[in-house]
């Protein structure tokens, strides 16, 4: 370790290739986000349901996806899903459907608690006034739920950006997938993983910071 | 009293799970009158204003507007339609304001006339503007609530609830939430409203206004109407053990 001599030219070389590979990284972890909001809605409206299947369905689903792996699930879709339905489906396919039913299910109780938050009173406020259920919830829950749920959504980006490191065990070539392809050729592990590692971090510590910075500001109200 | 109350509780009961919070209560409110509902806490008094807000079905009995029945255990059809119809007529003052924070004072007075009367903007703003002048709050229209002392706030939510011209306005223990000196601000504000006519129903910590500005005291323990008296009279010759030993507290003070 002492004697190493590091070879940083390796990493350099490979700049784009990496750059590539981080370029897929943030379109994968934006694509995947946008569905997960939308799979967290219907999760989260499952779960609300006036009725007890629908519940029961929500719920479930909810229950299943928190307490596996991701990995496990990332794996099961990409290879059991083809022998069920019987297409071949893409390792970028097979993440983001993973990924996204994964952050769906952990964002859908960011809507619950978002939609709690707003105090009962509120609602009656409207209800006493004449505002119809539907009335006092677009226009006094929603808006108030959604400003306590933007700080959670984005630390789920954040969350988002890391696990997608997750789809170099099924070749999809974000950047971790190419790192490892690039020391399988340089044999340099310590420097593409560092160089990886350090990508990663100034990514997400700032937009980590910035989120708490964000709720901090949030509570002050 | 003659005539049909404007309001009326016609025997309430009022069950949460097993635990009975009202038994078979009828209160009559006259337009006009100004009633004080008065008693310990856990009394039922709450629950009584909230069964009159529609916000709790009783569980017996029924809520009576100008005789028709608004409320019910199992309200039908009928009963449902004349509930939405006179729903904006009866407005609610809360404990705890509850102003919609995300809306500027202004916004909170417009948007119920907007949505439920779909009033234009600028009239609603009219109105509004006016009513904030009537509360002395002319100059916060475009505050945010939190921005407001307590005694702001439960103002502007006066205001908000006058914003539907409501025939009856009900207060919920209105200034119980606001320290001593900011109590006064809002009890000018519910005085001066008795005065100009508003039918009101007020559970009230507040003897003084009771006493001075009700015309009807009725005291509640135990969920159940104990004594109700014109007035002053509830105060000055109560008739009830009960009531005597509550008023007592209010002497020591």
């Amino acid at each position: 370790m002492f004697k190493y001599q590091f070879r940083w030219d390796t990493v350099w070389g490979s700049f784009d290739f990496l750059m590539g590979g981080l370029e897929m990284t943030l379109i994968i972890s934006a694509i995947t986000l946008v569905l997960a909001m939308a799979g967290g809605l219907i999760i989260a409206l499952l779960d609300m349901s006036r009725f007890r299947a629908l519940r029961w369905i929500g719920v479930s689903i909810g229950e299943v996806v928190r307490n596996t792996p991701i990995l496990v699930q990332l794996l099961w879709v990409y290879y059991v899903l083809p022998i069920v339905f019987g297409v071949r489906i893409e390792g970028l396919v097979a993440l983001i459907i993973g990924l996204a039913l994964y952050q769906a299910a952990f964002i859908s109780e960011v809507y619950r608690s978002g939609i709690q938050s707003v105090p009962k009173g509120h609602r009656e406020a409207a209800q006493v006034l004449g505002l119809t259920p539907f009335q006092a919830f677009r226009r006094i829950v929603l808006p108030q739920a959604i400003r306590m749920t933007l700080p959670p959504l984005a630390s789920n980006f954040v969350q988002l950006i890391k696990f997608s490191s997750l789809g170099a065990v099924i070749s999809v070539s974000e950047i971790t997938r190419r790192g490892m392809e690039l020391s399988a050729t340089n044999f340099r592990p310590l420097e593409t993983f560092t160089f990886i590692a350090v990508v990663y971090f100034f990514i997400c510590w700032p937009l980590a910071m910035a989120i708490r910075f964000w709720e901090r500001r949030l509570q002050a109200r | 009293m003659s005539g049909t109350p404007f309001l009326l509780a016609d025997s309430v009961t009022k069950r949460f799970g097993t635990n009975q919070v009202l038994t078979r209560v009828s209160l009559p409110v006259m337009e006009r009158d100004v009633v004080c509902i008065v008693g310990p806490s856990g009394s039922g008094k709450t629950t009584l204003l909230r069964c009159f807000a529609l916000l709790e079905a009783p569980s017996e009995g029924r809520i009576v507007m100008q005789g028709v029945p608004i409320a019910t255990a199992d309200p039908d059809r009928q009963v449902k339609n004349a509930a939405r119809a006179v729903r904006s007529d009866i407005g609610m003052v809360f404990q705890h304001f509850n102003l919609w924070p995300h809306m500027s004072v202004l916004e909170n007075l417009t948007e119920a006339p907007m949505l439920v009367k779909k009033m234009p903007k600028d009239e609603a703003v009219a109105i509004a503007e006016g009513l904030l002048k009537k509360v002395d709050l002319a100059d916060k229209r475009d505050a945010y609530p939190a921005r407001l002392s307590g005694g702001q706030q439960q103002r502007v939510a006066i205001a908000r609830a006058l914003a539907m011209s409501p025939k009856v306005l009900l207060f919920d223990e209105a200034t119980s939430a606001l320290d001593p000196e900011l109590r006064r601000e809002v009890l000018l504000v519910m005085r001066q409203l008795a005065q100009e006519g508003m039918t009101m129903l007020v559970v009230t910590h507040e003897m003084g206004f009771a006493r001075h500005v009700g015309t009807r005291t009725v005291f509640m323990d135990r969920g159940e109407i104990v004594e109700e008296a014109p007035g002053a009279a509830f105060f000055d010759a109560p008739k009830t053990e009960r009531a005597k030993r509550f008023l007592q507290q209010f002497e020591e003070e």
